[in-house]
């Protein structure tokens, strides 16, 4: 016969499972501004005020039609991470013209919603966009651009996307 | 409008930042999920390393889809490997260590209020029969669905032996009066 958990120790796995969010956002932190890779840039001082929300800055890759923009990718995680892939999407003046990527930031990448893997970071992610900017041969919109921008959610994990290949 | 990044098990390994990153000798050790060194520490059969927990936890979360989270191979919990260091205090299985999930708890419903008895509709159904009359009412049977009763104690317990021998207490009067009716 299993009891069923008290209070307390409910209280106390949410608070471990806390913990572990919060130690393996730490790390992830620590190690893209120790060693960021090209091209991806974090403030840490204002994401250690609130570790839920990540802001990093994105180049365009050089040789890309990207070369010399900038952007800005916003990361939200849920208590769930890693185990739920984060809302990740761009903001600010700059959205990329993408066919993959929708005037209001939102990104279609497999990697952010059905094919998560706990294994993914941060800087996989970043990585992932500026490699499916740089594949880009012709800037443009998405065909459904603003039929998607005038009825999706503001959360783009409530998105089913439908991805086809490249 | 979209884009399917297949995740190759090198790229993505690279930018976890597990090995590169930290400096020290642990690194190398480091759960692919947590990032922290592996405790209760499995190897899947790709040869990824998790800590049991953390591997648990994402095999929960996709149960029809496990794959392994480095590099997408099919995985179980059959098909991982504990790993046991040397004079470790502890060499239980780390698969067979982390609780099972509690079952979920459920009791029967309670009947509040109604017809005692009369029930189609408050959820409870009772039907009885007997054969005959007053003193063979003993061999009429009762069934009751879903009624409001508890069940019958658990084993071992005080008033399991209670109920038992009042059970025998029953018995004992019946076959005496069965005698009596007999002899009389």
């Amino acid at each position: 016969m299993n009891s069923p958990l008290s209070p307390i120790d409910f209280e106390d796995k949410r608070l471990k499972i806390k913990f572990k969010l919060e130690k393996r956002l730490q790390k992830e932190l620590q190690a893209l501004t120790k060693d960021p890779p090209t091209g991806v840039k974090v403030d840490a001082e204002s994401i250690y005020r609130n570790l839920s929300e990540w802001i990093v800055d994105i180049d365009g890759a050089p040789e890309s039609l990207y070369e010399g923009e900038k952007f800005k990718l916003m990361f939200k995680f849920g208590s769930r991470y890693p185990f739920d892939s984060p809302q990740v999407m761009f903001i600010g003046e700059n959205i990329p013209l993408h066919p993959h990527v929708y005037s209001n930031g939102h990104i279609c990448l497999s990697i952010l919603t059905d094919d998560w893997s706990p294994a993914l970071s941060v800087q996989s992610v970043c990585l992932s966009v500026v490699s499916m900017l740089s594949s880009c041969k012709e800037k443009k919109r998405p065909p459904d651009n603003s039929f998607y921008v005038k009825t999706c959610s503001k959360n783009p994990k409530k998105t089913r996307w439908w991805y086809h290949g490249k | 409008m979209s884009s399917d990044t297949p995740t190759s098990p090198g790229p993505t390994e690279g930018a976890t930042g597990g090995s590169e990153v930290s400096t020290d000798g642990n690194a190398f050790f480091e759960c692919n999920i947590c990032l922290d060194t592996a405790r209760d520490a499995v190897v899947s059969m790709c040869g990824h390393l998790f800590c049991w927990p953390c591997l648990h936890q994402w095999l929960e979360t996709r149960p029809n889809r496990q794959t392994c989270p480095v590099c997408k191979a099919g995985i179980s919990k059959d098909k991982c490997i504990p790993i046991y260091g040397r004079g470790a205090s502890d060499q239980q299985d780390p698969r067979e260590k982390l609780p099972p999930r509690p079952q979920g708890q459920r009791s029967e419903p309670e009947n509040n209020g109604g017809f005692p008895g009369f029930g189609f509709g408050d959820g409870g159904f009772q039907m009885s029969f007997g054969i005959g009359a007053f003193p063979f009412g003993i061999f009429a049977s009762t069934f009751n669905f879903n009624d409001g009763r508890p069940g019958p104690a658990q084993p071992g317990t005080p008033q399991h032996s209670e109920e038992q021998f009042l059970s025998k207490v029953f018995l004992w009067v019946a076959i005496l009066f069965m005698f009596w009716l007999l002899i009389a």
